[in-house]
């Protein structure tokens, strides 16, 4: 399989990469580790003018900064995320997640700004199609969807799994453009709107990551569960961080993301509250759990119906929960 | 348009003109005629063409050559010395983890990059190290035996 023509560029510094993508628009296409966009482009999905290698841009190394803030630059690959120390004491749910994705080659040239950047995904359309499916999508600037003909809208859906750990962390993002850099909680990154999932314009980039100090008391889980359980997007992904009272047994804060099951990572908002002020306990975790599954409707996605996924994250979710409780730090 | 790179493969500096979507592996079996990286699936699934770029495993589908200027590549052609073996590519022959043979390069590739990284993997560490490594010949059991084989005499010397 050979990619199609195009220019490259390759970027040495923030102000160039200003330049080039204001210069170039929405005909250049920013390129991190390449383990999303080059299989893409392979398909035929999409076909930029120009590549714009960001290789060149320094890759900060993690840093805690005077107010106990995780500094993560967004060209920091996935396996050294998984790797670094530092990393492992401050975000241990990120190492966790990022250990997840794809496989170890995979992981290596993956960057945390790409995953973060990740394109929404659907069975139809991340494939090539020169025999089958050959009429566009949604997604494909068409107006029909091969999921559920007759369809309105594009349900493809977002499978990063650093996301839902960052957004369950309370991570924000640095996103530099012609304007200079502005600083946004990575929750409100994502539109929701499956064609355009990022709040992001052709002439910016991510620039790094920003993870709040760890709570005094607390803890974390990641679930992930897919059909072969490597190599493979999720089916559906549960991060979830809970802050405890000075007992070490009664929730204080909730916060439970799930990702995989929507063009945008979503909040359990109300498994989240069923949990505040509450004693941890197995009968606790399967109520928020049940919980979560009636207010969070998964789309059907990769050949996963829509019940199935339903029971898949009230399990994930009560698994995650029962792995903080015998995490919980005091 | 074409634009010459400095690479350096299994020891031997290259200078090559390269188009900007030439992938490592594109150049690797067509301009150098390294024909042990295999292309298997082209999309990141397979790891067929796994190659060692700065000592890390990756797969040479998805990375550009032009991203590579100026580093060192090992592909297979690269491991043994002097036609002597190592641990690893003796373990997979005393081992028979070798059927067909299209993943084995591979295969040794992503062992090599594992025992490096550690000499003493678990078998549950190792299946997560060549988790990338697709085989339709073997059922792994006798890669994973290989492994545990490469790591025994990797750790006596
Ligand atoms: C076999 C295989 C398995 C995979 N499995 C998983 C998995 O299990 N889970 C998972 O989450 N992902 C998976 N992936 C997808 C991908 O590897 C990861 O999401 C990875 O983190 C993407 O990062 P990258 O640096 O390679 O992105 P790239 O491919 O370089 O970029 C991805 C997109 O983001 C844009 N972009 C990149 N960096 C920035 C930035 N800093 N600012 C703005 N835009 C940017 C690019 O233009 C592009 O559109 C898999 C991929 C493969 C090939
Ligand atoms: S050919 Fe590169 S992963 Fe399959
Ligand atoms: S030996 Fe044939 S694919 Fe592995």
């Amino acid at each position: 399989m050979h990619l199609p023509k195009f220019d490259y560029e390759r970027l040495t510094s923030a102000e160039e990469a200003g330049r080039l993508l204001g210069r170039y628009g929405g005909d250049a296409r920013l390129v991190a580790g390449g383990t999303d966009l080059f299989p893409r482009m392979k398909y035929g999905l999409l076909r930029p003018r120009v590549i714009l290698d960001m290789k060149g841009l320094s890759v900060k190394s993690p840093e805690v900064n005077g107010d106990g803030n995780l500094r993560l630059g967004a060209m920091t690959s996935l396996a050294g995320l998984a790797r670094d120390p530092l990393v492992r004491e401050k975000a241990p749910l990120l190492a966790e997640a990022a250990l997840g994705v794809g496989s170890v080659q995979v992981r290596e040239r993956a960057t945390l700004g790409g995953n973060i950047c990740l394109e929404t995904r659907c069975l139809y359309y991340n494939q090539s199609h020169t025999f089958q499916f050959t009429q566009a999508c949604f997604k494909r600037g068409g107006d029909l969807c091969y999921l559920v003909p007759g369809g309105k809208k594009c349900l493809a859906v977002f499978c990063a799994d650093t996301v839902p750990a960052l957004i369950s962390l309370g991570a924000s993002i640095g996103i530099g453009g012609p304007g200079g850099v502005r600083r946004i909680l990575l929750e409100k990154f994502y539109t929701g709107d499956a064609v355009q999932p990022l709040a992001i314009s052709p002439t910016e980039l991510v620039t790094e990551v920003i993870i709040p100090a760890r709570p005094r008391i607390g803890g974390e889980a990641f679930a992930k569960f897919s059909v072969r359980g490597g190599v493979e997007f999720a089916a559906v992904t549960a991060a979830v961080a809970l802050r405890m009272e000075s007992d070490g047994a009664t929730c204080s804060a909730a916060v439970i993301t799930v990702g995989a099951v929507s063009p945008a990572p979503r909040r359990a908002r109300k498994a989240e509250e069923a949990l505040q002020g509450k004693r941890l306990s197995p009968e606790l975790f399967g109520e928020s759990a049940r919980i979560a599954a009636g207010e969070i409707s998964p789309l059907p996605h990769h050949g996963f119906s829509a019940p199935y996924l339903r029971e898949c994250l009230e399990v994930q979710i009560r698994r995650a929960l029962e792995a903080v409780a015998k995490r919980v730090r005091s | 348009m074409k634009r010459l790179i400095e690479l350096t493969v299994n020891g031997e500096l290259h200078e090559l003109a390269v188009e900007p979507q030439a992938t490592l592996l594109d150049v690797l079996r067509e301009q150098l005629g390294l024909t042990g990286t295999k292309e298997g699936c082209g999309t990141g699934e397979c790891g067929s063409c796994t190659v060692l770029l700065a000592g890390r495993p990756v797969l040479s589908c998805l990375v550009l050559a032009m991203e590579c200027q100026g580093q060192e590549v090992t592909t297979i052609e690269g491991l043994s010395v002097d036609g002597r073996l190592t641990p690893v590519q003796q373990a997979f022959q005393d081992r028979g983890a070798v059927q067909c043979g299209f993943c084995t390069p591979g295969m040794v590739l992503a062992a090599t990059a594992l025992l490096t990284e550690n000499p003493r993997p678990s078998e549950a560490e190792i299946k997560k190290g060549l988790e990338g490594n697709l085989c339709r010949c073997t059922g792994y059991n006798k890669i994973i035996e290989a492994v545990k084989l490469a790591a025994e005499s990797f750790n006596q010397k």
